[in-house]
């Protein structure tokens, strides 16, 4: 019955194609040295409120060239993104740079596409690599909420614009577009806090379990007492936004934060938080000449755009367009990292391509934890070199809404 | 179109004979060629349809048939039983000779196209073997290097070099050979990442282009020019032709055009697809320069839905005019069609 059994194992199930053609290892591909984190800390109120986005950024900057072992003189390029800084940081995170003991020889680069800043950043030195241009460079993303968040980091709009009819919709605020989509969509607040507690429930079992410890670099910070407004030196090495024990029913009772009769609230939204993360890649055939670790490959990404008022949808365009240039269907990804922006875009991009929820965020997201504006992209991808590890897996997604609309979306494997 | 019921029989492979434009021979197995007996046929395309001119049987199942290059009458076939046996046509019943040096099936036969008077067959005993119909005994045997032999599902001659062979495995090799260069292979190619390599063609206008198809559904273009030398896993096909839902059995590149390529799948279809890079000269990419990722169904031209079970062999006409095709199935159907009948829009 040999030729049984042949004919059965060429009918197989094979995902060969585009799987193993995405997992395969060629000199040229770019791959990621090393991928961490800060903590996410509470804006206002948590470890880093005292605690500038320059020297959060130093820290991680540093954290990374120790743990990887690189000597930051073979870096081409350094780019970070920054959402709410004036000029996203550019002179202060120059500055970091040179503090974290990186040359000044190493060119230094902000970037700002809003939420996905801290994944633009590390495309911008994927594109960098790929083109022969540069051998390594660090994408990165930083944000202090606490310091930076305010009506300030927005330029205000002339009379024109801001009665011009696409142009004023940039304006919306992103609570209310976070409406307009649970609205438009048929989003229930009943589902929005349902994903909501299931986020908190992840991360405070991931927490509990330890699973942040790899990726997050303790940072000593100084940190004022509210109360007795005395200064002292603190050691930030977890998220602190993560409350234990949250259910649908304790977030049910929460009262509408934009519309009276809305959906969305500070419980099924991301928290406010600062933070930094950074990625160390380099071209494969380099890092294996230097002998630097290889913990993944990052393979590709896309950014859409979408209307500014329904911005929350911009995973659920730039998701498959990523998947579909790559010749992979949704079910070959093992792990998404999705940014919770808000339940109600996140949840409806997740049901929009029919994304198993099982595979989403497994360690929680943004409303557990935070979302330092700038910060996210990078944060998303060092966890998810983490849960390649923890859950055995190979394929990973990570992607986010913008607000003004737009969504990017990242393809990444364990390596 | 027209079509040729091989009742009782599941094709396996189909060929139009060199020598006349209306006959072609079909290799058919007894229960989809698991176990029993195998049928030749010898099919006449006439004014009325396709007939059965002639047909033979076998104590096991056929493989593969390849008409000889210069006796019109002659057909090699491949057997399940290890056997490589020759038939001629003007003959009835048996065979006019019959080899026994294969230990297991023999899947892939092909007649030397440059110097006529050898044909090479294939085995799932992983072994190539070079023949002379009128000798009693292989000019030849080439063995791929390593301990467990896998199958070598097809072996094909160069139609520019009469020495050179191509062979492709169920270990994913793609190997060159030259009998003349000793008893190993010129280049070995790990073509197909781990995936069975099913099938394989030169391309007809392109000395150095030729093709292999897969259990991973993927048909990979390969220039024999950027394979680097031996075992190099980082070789790179110059295109990927994307689409088939499941393995690619056969493929059959076109005697009139050097972009066109023909595939019959488990997927109940065959296809027929342009190689882009028959259409420009090779791009000069950046060394580091990034491919462009291949979309499914990208290059896809035409498409035959009309098979009800796996389509295994396939044969482009020589003859009249271009676009004529042969596919076979295990629907126990033949079927000629034109290929610009069946466009995809």
């Amino acid at each position: 019955m040999d030729r049984l059994s042949n004919l059965a194992s060429q009918l197989a199930p094979n995902d060969a194609s585009a799987v193993s053609k995405l997992l395969e290892k060629h000199p040229d591909d770019v791959v990621i040295v090393g991928a961490y984190r800060s903590a996410l800390t509470k804006g206002g109120k948590g470890g880093f409120k005292d605690t500038t986005a320059a020297d959060i950024l130093t820290a991680v900057l540093k954290g990374l060239i120790e743990r990887t072992g690189v000597d930051p003189k073979y870096l081409g390029d350094v780019c970070v993104g920054n959402v709410l800084a004036p000029g996203s940081g550019v002179t202060e995170h120059r500055a970091a740079c040179l503090a974290a003991g990186i040359p000044y020889s190493v060119p230094y680069i902000s970037i700002n596409r809003q939420c996905s800043s801290g994944l633009m950043s590390v495309d911008h030195i994927f594109k960098g690599i790929k083109t022969g241009d540069i051998d390594a460079g660090i994408g990165g993303g930083v944000e202090s909420m606490s310091i930076n968040f305010g009506p300030g980091s927005v330029s205000e709009f002339s009379d024109f614009l801001a009665n011009h009819e696409e142009g004023k919709k940039c304006l919306i605020p992103m609570g209310v577009t976070s409406e307009n989509v649970a609205e438009a969509y048929g989003v229930t607040r009943k589902m929005q806090d349902e994903f909501a507690a299931d986020s908190y429930r992840k991360a405070e079992a991931a927490q509990k379990a330890g699973k942040f410890k790899e990726e997050i670099i303790p940072i000593k910070t100084k940190f004022i007492d509210p109360k007795t407004e005395q200064v002292s030196e603190i050691v930030v090495s977890e998220d602190d936004g993560i409350r234990p024990g949250v259910t649908p029913e304790s977030l049910s009772k929460i009262r509408p934060a934009f519309k009276k009769d809305g959906t969305t609230h500070a419980g099924n939204a991301s928290q406010i938080s600062d933070g930094a993360a950074a990625v160390l890649l380099a071209r494969r055939s380099f890092a294996q000449k230097q002998g630097w670790p290889i913990v993944g490959k990052f393979v590709d990404c896309a950014v859409v755009g979408v209307p500014p008022e329904v911005m929350g949808v911009g995973p659920a365009v730039a998701i498959p367009a990523v998947l579909e240039r790559n010749g992979l269907t949704k079910d070959d990804v093992d792990i998404y990292e999705i940014n919770e922006a808000f339940a109600s875009q996140c949840l409806y991009s997740v049901l929009d391509c029919k994304i198993d929820p099982a595979k989403v965020n497994p360690n929680g997201g943004a409303i557990a934890f935070g979302h330092p504006l700038g910060c996210t992209g990078s944060r998303q991808i060092a966890t998810l070199i983490q849960e390649f590890k923890q859950y055995n897996k190979k394929i990973g997604l990570t992607s986010m809404c913008i607000g003004t609309g737009m969504g990017a979306a990242a393809i990444i494997t364990a390596e | 179109m027209y079509s040729f019921r091989t009742t009782g029989f599941n094709g396996y492979a189909v060929q139009y004979s060199p020598f006349f434009d209306s006959r072609l021979a079909c290799a058919a197995s007894a229960n989809f060629g698991l176990v029993g007996n195998g049928r030749l046929y010898v099919l006449g395309l006439t004014p009325d349809g396709i007939v059965a001119e002639k047909w033979f049987d076998t104590q096991d199942g056929l493989f593969d048939c390849a008409w000889s290059e210069n006796h019109e009458n002659q057909i090699v076939v491949a057997t399940g039983d290890g056997s490589v046996k020759l038939f001629d046509i003007s003959l009835s019943d048996y065979p006019i000779q019959s080899w026994r040096e294969h230990s297991r099936e023999v899947f892939s036969a092909n007649w030397n196209l440059v110097d006529k008077s050898t044909f090479c067959t294939s085995s799932w005993d992983g072994l190539i073997k070079i023949w002379s119909p009128v000798r009693p005994t292989s000019l030849s045997t080439l063995q791929p290097p390593g301990g467990q032999l896998s199958c070598t599902y097809a072996a094909s001659y160069s139609p520019y070099n009469a020495t050179m062979l191509a062979s492709c495995s169920s270990d994913s090799f793609l190997r060159l050979w030259d009998p003349r260069a000793g008893g190993m292979p010129t280049n070995s190619v790990y073509a197909h990442n781990g995936a069975e390599i099913l099938s394989l063609d030169w391309n007809k206008y392109r000395p150095e282009v030729l093709a292999t198809s897969s259990v991973d559904r993927t048909i990979k273009i390969w220039d024999l020019r950027f394979l680097g030398n031996n075992s190099s896993s980082s070789a790179s096909p110059v295109n990927e032709l994307l689409g088939h839902e499941y393995a690619i059995r056969k493929i059959a590149w076109s005697p009139h055009a050097p972009e066109l390529i023909m595939s019959a799948s488990y997927d109940m279809t065959a296809r027929v697809w342009i190689d882009s890079t028959a259409l420009k000269q090779p791009s000069t990419t950046f060394s580091s320069g990034r491919q462009p990722a291949r979309r499914p169904n990208a290059g896809l031209r035409s498409l035959w839905d009309k098979h009800t079970e796996f389509v295994v062999g396939c044969d482009w006409s020589l003859w009249g005019a271009e676009g004529w095709v042969c596919t076979v199935g295990w629907d126990e159907m033949v079927w000629v069609w034109d290929v610009r009948s069946a466009v995809v829009q």
